[in-house]
């Protein structure tokens, strides 16, 4: 059967030119770089004038505008191969929004080149070209314009769009008239329910509530599954980790980490540590200059297992939060409170020398009161301890602020797999019958 | 450019979708609408008739000065409107702009089609009083009216995109636009005839192509005559403007968001 099997070959031929065309990548940065104009560009004929009479007067002064250059980008270079979903962290100003917008071509690099295959779809600000008196319909086709896509596209999909909104009640009203939740769910239906090759999230998902969030998230899975490169930017390293397989660590406009996306979040929270650290140092040393009568001038937390390195804690080790304090007067009982915070803020447990029955007074002079933990049982991720004096009351707090520890590193007890999510690790035991 | 005219073809669909948001946005919640686009024009003919048939006679023929002028100020009206609506359109967008790619001169091109419209809807006007006043139909002059149409909305185009992109540098631009318009009014044949112009001042009085675009409006539509050779002149320098206005655009559409 001679037209069976060429039929056979072609069908092959195409699966292979459909790999080929998969190994392909969607996105690739070679050496880019990019510079922006800073400060006063643009001088005005008036304040020309009386900066030409200024510098008559005294001449050796600098009165001329100085256009400061600065370098967003420099020497970046990273690719992302379809259906993989690859973050961009970093601090504020580190160059993350300048890649996106080389990506999606708003600008053009200083030097070197960008390359992107396919249809690209950015979800930077949702419903940027929303019109606020245009309807939610009118203002669903609007904008599917301007991404790019044609009427009778959006026509087949528009029921899929207005249904992923949930707004089909308001679909005719003004957006002007929705609130500003609902604005953002309309401009994610929109971007979303393209199928575009590459997909740019610019820290959009922190708007919405939960469960919109929720469902923006199995969105984005389901594109990605379905092949398309993803770039995700945000502030939410437990959200990136959730997501993204590989991480970029920008930094001044310079690549510091490139790689899986544990690795590249450690050495940015390692960084941002170090950073913290230094402010905390500033800051505590003016405090303890406060007027408290109580000043705790060290908290430290030390693990007594052998095996803990380089001030890495284990999750099933037990470790000691010790308090260092300097107090002016002999006081009554006093409540002991300490917190351990994660590295984005989340109180993970609160530790209180009330609750847990125990009495203490502090001394003049120089004391220290510690509290053992029997099992540390946090998941891999960096931590800070806080400690509090307060009254037996609660009412007064003894000591100005929080003294703070410096941050230290655990490391979960599931070893092989160190992206465990969640926030501890109980002591469990199996049991099956 | 002529690429770059090929992706404008492309992004129609966003052309058109822009073009009716300008227009739906700017009538949303007026009660008297597209009427707006009649009343503006028909308001300045009649206070000009007022003063140019009773204060000051102006000698326009054995055309009614009311037909007259309109027949210049409803063209008018559209340039002036339009080259001010485009020297915003890219500022006024900057949110967009900075966030996602498109052919930037969708936005211009789009304000420069919604007051299109408003041209249609004033030359009803136009026709309404044509037949009144009886002015011999001339159907070969009319074949002629596209060609005069075009002429215009190239030269405004060419003006509307420069503008549009010198707005991002520099505020100024429209402070000098609204100038330029006004003096301009008053350098175009819209109030008095080309006659009242001295012989000696029509050669360069025709540089300015608005004359022989205006002009060209009167012979097809009232005169019954061909546009004459100072159309000719108008649209070669029409077509340049407009080749120097897209270039510069171009040049400076990524440079946008790079500003802001």
């Amino acid at each position: 059967m001679p037209s069976e099997s060429s039929f056979v070959e072609r069908i092959l031929k195409s699966l292979t030119r459909a790999q080929t065309d998969l190994a392909m990548t969607a996105v690739q940065f070679i050496n880019v770089s990019k510079q922006y104009r800073l400060g006063v560009t643009r001088v005005s004929l008036p304040s020309m004038i009386t900066d030409r009479i200024k510098r008559l007067r005294s001449p050796d002064i600098e009165h001329a505008a100085q256009a400061q250059r600065l370098w967003a980008l420099q020497d970046v270079s990273f690719d992302l191969p379809p259906g993989e979903c690859l973050a961009l962290i970093g601090p504020n100003g580190a160059g993350k929004t300048t890649i996106l917008r080389l990506l999606s071509n708003i600008s053009k690099p200083s030097k070197g080149t960008v390359v992107t295959r396919g249809r690209m779809s950015a979800l930077l600000e949702l419903g940027a070209g929303f019109h606020p008196d245009l309807t939610g319909r009118e203002n669903i086709y609007l904008n599917a314009a301007i991404l790019g896509l044609r009427k009778q596209y959006v026509n087949r999909r528009f029921d899929e769009i207005v249904d992923f909104s949930g707004l089909e009640e308001f679909i005719d009203t003004p957006i002007k008239r929705y609130s500003s939740g609902m604005v953002v769910r309309l401009g994610f239906s929109v971007a979303a329910c393209i199928q575009p090759d590459i997909l740019l999230v610019d820290e959009v998902l922190a708007v919405g509530d939960a469960a919109f969030q929720q469902q923006c998230l199995s969105r984005i899975d389901q594109l990605v599954k379905s092949g398309t490169g993803i770039i995700f930017v945000s502030h939410n390293l437990y959200m990136v980790q959730a997501i993204c397989t590989r991480a970029l660590y920008l930094q001044h406009g310079r690549v510091q980490a490139l790689g899986g996306v544990r690795e590249a979040i450690d050495i940015y929270e390692r960084d941002v540590h170090i950073q913290r650290a230094l402010n905390a140092k500033h800051a505590t040393q003016k405090e303890t200059a406060g007027d408290g009568e109580v000043a705790i001038t060290a908290v430290t937390v030390s693990g007594t297992s052998p095996t803990a390195e380089g001030g890495v804690l284990l999750s099933d080790a037990p470790a000691t939060i010790t308090v260092h304090y300097n107090s002016a007067i002999e006081t009554g009982p006093v409540n002991a409170s300490i917190f351990i915070k994660r590295s984005d803020g989340l109180t993970c447990c609160m530790i209180r020398t009330s609750s847990n029955g125990h009495r203490v007074f502090l001394r003049r002079g120089t004391g220290v009161l510690s509290v053992y933990l029997d099992r540390l049982q946090l998941i891999t991720g960096s931590y800070e301890v806080h400690a509090y004096f307060l009254n037996e009351s609660d009412s007064l707090p003894l000591t100005p602020t929080a003294a703070r520890s410096e941050w230290f590193v655990v490391k979960g007890s599931t070893l092989g797999s160190p992206d465990n999510s969640g926030v501890y690790e109980p002591l469990a035991k199996w049991i099956s019958e | 450019m002529i690429d770059d005219l090929k992706r404008l073809i492309d992004s129609r669909e966003l052309l058109w979708a822009w073009t009716g948001r300008n227009i739906k946005a700017r009538y949303q919640q007026s009660v008297l609408g597209w009427l707006w686009a009649i009343l503006q024009p028909a308001a300045q003919v009649v206070i000009f008739t007022v003063i140019f048939t009773l204060f000051v006679p102006v000698n326009t023929g054995k055309t009614p000065y009311i037909l007259f002028s309109y027949a210049a100020l409803a063209p008018w009206a559209f340039l002036s409107s339009a080259i001010v609506d485009m020297s915003t359109s890219v500022v006024g967008n900057m949110s967009l702009v900075t966030k996602i790619y498109f052919p930037r001169e969708v936005l211009p091109v789009s304000a420069m089609l919604a007051r299109l419209m408003d041209l249609g809807v004033a030359t009803g006007l136009l026709i309404v009083i044509m037949v009144y006043v009886k002015v011999p139909p001339y159907p070969l002059g009319w074949l002629f009216l596209p060609l005069v149409l075009i002429t215009q909305i190239l030269l405004v185009l060419g003006i509307g995109l420069a503008s549009a992109a010198a707005s991002v540098f520099y505020r100024d631009v429209q402070s000098v636009l609204s100038l330029v318009v006004q003096l301009w009014f008053y350098a175009s044949p819209i109030i008095y005839p080309v006659s009242a112009v001295p012989e000696r001042f029509r050669a360069p009085y025709f540089l300015n192509p608005m004359a022989g675009i205006l002009e060209a409006y009167r012979d097809v539509l009232l005169y019954g005559r061909l546009p004459g050779t100072t159309f000719g002149v108008a649209s070669a320098i029409s077509v340049c403007v407009f080749l120097v206005g897209y270039w510069f655009f171009k040049r400076t559409e990524f440079v946008f968001a790079d500003i802001v």
